[in-house]
């Protein structure tokens, strides 16, 4: 950019700022007035963990969301059961997934810096999640290692995600209370890929994955403290 | 802007026809009015069903009310906050005072990317700036990605709707539009149908056009974070592919913290499309190596938004976050659909927005575009007093025009003079009032209303009947009992 670019985007700055500062209070105690603001709605939903996991795969299966379920112990043979079920053979994986998740007998590239075609040219891509949320069947990533870049989980047809009972939370505020620190990049997915656009007819898969698989484990009495 | 004017002439509000005259086009086009009352009808139903099975709904707007107060009441702060985080991460922050700064700005970083092509998740603060034209002006083609806009450009239609912004256009229209300009004879007007041939038409551009524009539904001042919230997936493709990705967002866009999307993210679909979520919301912090776009430009534009910010009884307006939720509860808007609004911003938000973003200076006639039944302040979720600011709105209007000399003979000002000094005198008032009663019977017809007024009352009786006046005032009436009583 020019000098002079610079110079004029330095002058709008300030004039909006200026202008900004004008229109309001001077910012005596915004970290007090924040903490007042009133949040009488619901953090903690009341649902006991059984109910919890029922409400997230009814709203999950609402969305067309497939879900089965799995005990820790039989987790690999679920997934290897889900990839065959799938008719699919090649599968993309992030780098950090555990390797008895990756299943023998089908095509695996791990992403260490695939490229955007390779990802492409994958049929489906196993992930795991940093959360679930109940209320709306959300499933929420945060994109570390073991759930994958983003665009793992965007180009290939079919998204198989492992979610442990142990990261399911009723609410979304329960959420964000198990986020330690705010996350620099987060997905949150409900339901597959959609529109309404034409006559408010909702459509399955757009641009998105069209199909969306999960995976239930049962790990409960598992601390959680991260993820997977 | 002389380029611009003729591809967005009807929503652009210097240009548009006050709002009575452009209805007019809509109410005498019943397949229009059908459209549009079908989607509405459908977004309202899924709307309140939801809304209904939410059980701190009223704490939810509660909250989201006092956070986007708070966010304004202390914009200056938030927004250096933001710019100084979103920088640190990676991004680069610019400022635009108005429009034309900041297509300029965009303009700029498209020339150093080199890019002759664009793809654009959609965005309504760009159609505010009126982006497409000025690019195409410019040899730059901006290729839509919501299946909405993507139908609203290739039929050279225009948003009627914030959310879904091809309502008005049914299956049949959309598929003449495809087939004739994807080239695809044998299309069905099947809605998978036609969404198939959208994904078809979009996914090389997704994987081949290195440059992206989005719009912003949150900007976190903690970290710098930018959200969007989409359902088709679009929105992914345009944030994760390409190389370089420019966000334009207004500075009302702020929240202070991450967590205050626990409460936004409640309150937005539900009110937006009627789902407990919609399928994606991104949300990303500068430059993330190795994921995602490595060059990250974020656009803050003014745009008449400090003005609005001023005045304490208008600031609400800021607090908007476009779900659309008003518009779809508005008898107005239910008949007249978003193109007599003259603007990108229809419906009830639009009616008080769009006059502000164009300081009173232009779409006077919006602030009357409402029967202010309070319909739209009731689902609002973060609680704006549309009808309280379009009162206030109608009494700015109102004292623009009694001051211009052309309407010093305009019946209703002139009217409202003589009435302003006869209320002034009892004597003055009682004797209009008795020769009022005299020259109602000239209108007055036999059953005892009154049909059709003379002059500006015909605007009146139009479409109402007028109950004709009584023998006697309460006064009148009052002062006779007395005597009797003696």
């Amino acid at each position: 950019m020019s000098t002079q670019g610079q110079a004029g985007q330095h002058s709008s700055r300030e004039r909006i700022l200026d202008r900004v500062r004008a229109a309001t209070q001077p910012p005596a105690a915004v970290a007090s007035d924040y903490a007042a603001l009133p949040r009488n709605y619901i953090r903690k939903g009341a649902l006991g963990a059984e109910g919890k996991l029922n409400l997230l795969i009814e709203r999950l299966r609402e969305y067309d969301a497939e879900v089965v379920e799995s005990s820790p112990e039989g987790l690999p043979a679920a997934i290897a059961a889900q990839l065959t079920a799938s008719g699919k053979r090649s599968f993309v994986a992030p780098p950090g997934l555990p390797a008895d998740w990756i299943a023998p007998g089908f095509d695996w590239k791990i992403d260490r810096g695939l490229t955007t075609a390779e990802i492409e040219q994958a049929e489906g891509v196993v992930t795991a999640a940093f959360c679930g949320v109940a209320d709306s069947g959300t499933i929420v990533l945060h994109h570390s290692l073991t759930e994958g870049r983003r665009v793992l989980t965007l180009l290939p047809d079919w998204h198989l995600c492992i979610l442990r009972a142990s990261q399911v939370v009723q609410t979304l505020p329960e959420y964000f209370d198990r986020c330690q620190q705010p996350p620099a990049l987060v997905t949150w997915i409900s339901g597959p890929s959609a529109t309404a656009d034409i006559e408010m007819t909702r459509i399955k898969g757009v641009h998105g994955p069209r199909f969306l698989h999960v995976i239930l484990v049962r790990d409960q009495g598992v601390t959680v403290t991260g993820i997977v | 802007m002389s380029h611009t004017v003729e591809t967005h002439a009807i929503l652009d509000p210097t240009l548009a026809p006050p709002f009575p005259q452009a209805a007019l086009n809509v109410l005498r086009n019943p397949q229009l009015r059908k459209n549009v009352t079908h989607a509405i009808d459908v977004i309202q139903g899924k709307r309140a069903r939801l809304v209904a099975e939410k059980t701190d709904w009223q704490e939810l707007r509660t909250a989201a009310s006092a956070i986007r107060t708070h966010a304004l009441e202390n914009l200056g702060v938030y927004l250096e906050q933001f710019e100084a985080r979103c920088t640190a991460a990676g991004g680069h922050v610019h400022w635009a005072a108005d429009a034309s700064e900041a297509r300029q700005i965009i303009l700029d970083i498209l020339r150093q990317e080199n890019s002759s092509e664009v793809i654009k998740i959609k965005t309504m603060t760009s159609a505010e700036i009126q982006l497409n034209p000025f690019l195409e002006g410019q040899g730059i083609s901006a290729y839509e990605t919501d299946l909405a806009e993507i139908i609203l450009q290739l039929g050279d239609e225009e948003p009627s709707h914030i959310v879904v912004p091809a309502l008005h256009i049914n299956r049949s229209q959309v598929r003449e539009i495809f087939a004739r300009r994807m080239g695809l004879k044998n299309l069905s007007d099947n809605p998978q149908a036609l969404t198939a041939a959208a994904r078809t038409y979009l996914r090389q551009k997704f994987l081949t056009i290195p440059t992206a524009i989005s719009g912003a539904n949150f900007l976190i001042a903690e970290t710098g974070a930018v959200s969007v919230v989409e359902s088709e997936g679009n929105g992914r493709m345009c944030l994760t592919l390409p190389r370089t990705m420019i966000t334009l967002a207004g500075i009302e866009k702020v929240l202070p913290r991450f967590d205050d999307l626990e409460v936004m993210l409640q309150v937005l679909a539900r009110s937006a499309t009627g789902e407990r979520m919609n399928p994606y919301t991104s949300l990303w912090t500068g430059v993330t190596p190795g994921d995602g776009p490595q060059n990250f430009h974020v656009i803050l534009l003014d745009n008449g938004r400090s003005s609005i910010l001023s005045i304490p009884r208008q600031r609400q307006t800021l607090k908007c976050i476009r779900c659309a939720a008003c518009m779809n509860a508005c008898p107005v808007y239910r008949q007249t659909g978003g193109h007599a609004y003259g603007s990108v911003y229809p419906g009830p938000i639009g009616a008080i927005l769009t006059p502000q973003l164009q300081q009173m200076q232009h779409a006077q006639s919006l602030p009357y575009a409402s029967s202010l039944c309070g319909a739209c302040y009731e689902v609002c979720p973060v609680k704006i007093n549309i009808p309280e600011v379009l009162l206030e709105l109608r009494s700015q209007v109102v004292n623009q025009e009694r001051k211009q000399a052309v309407r010093f003979f305009d019946p209703m000002y002139l009217g409202l003079r003589i009435a302003n000094l006869l209320f002034l005198r009892a004597w003055l008032f009682h004797t209009a009032q008795r020769l009022g009663r005299i020259g109602a019977r000239l209108v007055t017809s036999k059953d005892g209303w009154i049909h059709s007024l003379p002059s500006v009352g015909g605007k009146w009786t139009q479409t109402r009947d007028l109950r004709g006046l009584p023998p006697q005032t309460f006064h009148e009436w009052w002062a006779a009992r007395g005597k009797e009583a003696k």
